[in-house]
């Protein structure tokens, strides 16, 4: 491997010799091909990204896990996008040529019940609280037209889909009966006053009659 | 008298030749500077003058510029219109959509098994830039992004959302980076720098307003952590829904990831360096002091 590179060194260094006119992106490629050949050439300067951020590995990688999140244990909010169907078609609405032609309304829908990504409690939770919305079939139907771009429209649709995830996920806050007392004090107040402006609209309605003969 | 068959100097000197001595008799004004020689009286501008009737007009009693007889006149009325304000300190990043990236590449007017940078967006010549007018490099916008199919490694000054997934949907790696005037100058035309014989410069840092742009992995920026990077990588991808490509196993992963230095204008040289287009070389500082300074 070493020796053909080296080789390959060569042959362009004779080549850049022999040139008459030096075209400039010979010359650039040729510099490229040896930085990235002989991978000799590696400059350094203060304010490299090593001395930046000493602690950081400096490669750009594919991330496959996600950390918990505290907030909502359950839930981190990863979905994996090949489990989803996902599929196009055209958008209603006013567009001319363009809205007819391109096919930038998504579908995107799920099996709930074989979701293994989604955790077994928060899947019967789905189909307890969503079974309105969900099929015959039982799939989880999000369709989105909001954009003129398909692209937007799969994130709006992703977005709604996880919001609907997180929002059956999370935790149910735990009220105190303190809390519980003071909530109830407060609609009952609520429903007095409204009860008062009540009475007091109909006398006005009442008065406004003429008065009924009374025997 | 004949010039007609003759061109050019030799028509000039013809001329010379034969026609007469210049004297008063046989100059001109230019058109235009010739003050009549009449003065106003009837139909030569007489009667009024051009001053009308009466009034302050004809008795040239005339109220100053911008006087609105008494109410507050409206070059008075706004005491502060600061439109322009730092004008002089706002950048400009004139933009390239990703449908004309597309293009050129399918037409070969730029090689994508290298890093593409504004050095070579701007040798294709369909794309320009002039520092003079506040022009800071290129502006990737997402006109195009539905159809963006190549897999590239480009360095861009500025990109939005859509478009970073555009080019990370399809396996490839976009980096914004800055580059100051000097910089600028020496990248878009580095044929006519080379020219110059001036040292290749070492890259300033981002102004205040710009570092904050640049140090951000969420904007891929060239001075963010990588690690970070890799993690909004992912984020994106579950955002925008598609599976985001492991780049790791890619065989063009060593020319994907590839980056300059900070400092670095030109790929493969180094600043300090003196680029020698006729004689074909490269000359390097040898004072260690300067290296020092090129290294900093």
């Amino acid at each position: 491997m070493n020796v053909d590179l080296y080789v390959l060194h060569i042959s362009l260094v004779n080549t850049f010799v022999k040139m008459n006119v030096i075209k400039l992106h010979c010359m650039r490629s040729l510099c490229r091909q040896l930085s990235t050949s002989c991978g000799v050439f590696s400059y350094k300067s203060a304010i490299c990204l090593e001395n930046i951020y000493p602690k950081s590995n400096l490669s750009i990688t594919t991330a496959t896990e996600v950390a918990v999140d505290p907030n909502c244990p359950n839930f981190s909010g990863f979905i994996p996008i090949d489990k989803l169907h996902i599929t196009y078609s055209s958008s209603s609405g006013p567009g001319g040529q363009n809205v007819n032609m391109v096919n930038t309304k998504v579908d995107l829908r799920f099996h709930v019940a074989s979701a293994d990504w989604i955790s077994k409690d928060i899947r019967d939770n789905i189909l307890e609280q969503h079974k309105s919305r969900i099929t015959k079939e039982g799939f989880l139907v999000f369709r989105s037209d909001k954009t003129r771009f398909q692209h937007l429209n799969l994130a709006d649709a992703l977005e709604r889909l996880r919001a609907l995830i997180r929002a059956v996920a999370l935790p149910v806050m735990e009220v105190s009966p303190e809390t519980e007392e003071k909530l109830r004090k407060r609609r009952e107040k609520n429903a007095r006053i409204r009860l008062v402006e009540k009475r007091a609209r109909s006398l006005t309605k009442q008065q406004r009659n003429s008065p009924s003969v009374d025997f | 008298m004949s010039f007609s068959g003759k061109k050019g100097v030799d028509k000039a000197f013809a001329m010379l030749r034969t026609l007469p001595r210049v004297c008063l008799a046989n100059v001109r004004r230019n058109p235009g500077t010739r003050i009549k020689p009449t003065r106003g009286r009837a139909q030569h501008g007489g009667d009024k003058h051009g001053a009308g009737n009466k009034g302050s007009g004809q008795r040239q009693n005339y109220m100053r510029l911008g006087y609105e007889t008494g109410n507050n006149p409206f070059y008075l009325r706004f005491t502060y219109e600061p439109y322009y304000k730092g004008h002089h300190l706002r950048r400009e990043y004139p933009p390239l959509s990703l449908l004309q990236l597309q293009k050129m590449i399918d037409t070969d007017r730029l090689d994508i098994s290298q890093p593409l940078d504004l050095s070579v967006i701007c040798n294709t010549g369909l794309y320009k830039i002039d520092p003079h007018h506040k022009h800071f490099g290129i502006q990737l916008t997402d006109e195009g992004a539905n159809i963006f199919k190549a897999k590239v490694n480009i360095e861009v000054q500025w990109a939005s959302e859509p478009v970073i997934a555009a080019i990370e949907r399809n396996g490839g790696v976009i980096t914004t980076a800055y580059f100051d005037v000097h910089s600028l100058w020496a990248i878009i035309n580095p044929e006519g720098f080379f020219k110059k014989g001036e040292a290749i410069p070492r890259r300033m840092v981002p102004p205040q307003d710009a570092i904050e742009y640049y140090t951000n992995p969420v904007n891929r920026g060239y001075l963010a952590d990588p690690e970070k990077i890799s993690w909004e990588r992912l984020v994106l991808a579950q955002k925008y829904g598609y599976q985001l490509p492991v780049l790791e196993n890619d065989p063009d992963y060593a020319m994907l990831t590839q980056r300059k230095d900070p400092r670095q204008i030109f790929l493969g040289l180094e600043p300090g360096w003196v680029v020698n287009l006729r004689d074909r070389c490269i000359l390097k500082p040898t004072d260690e002091q300067l290296k020092e300074f090129y290294r900093s």
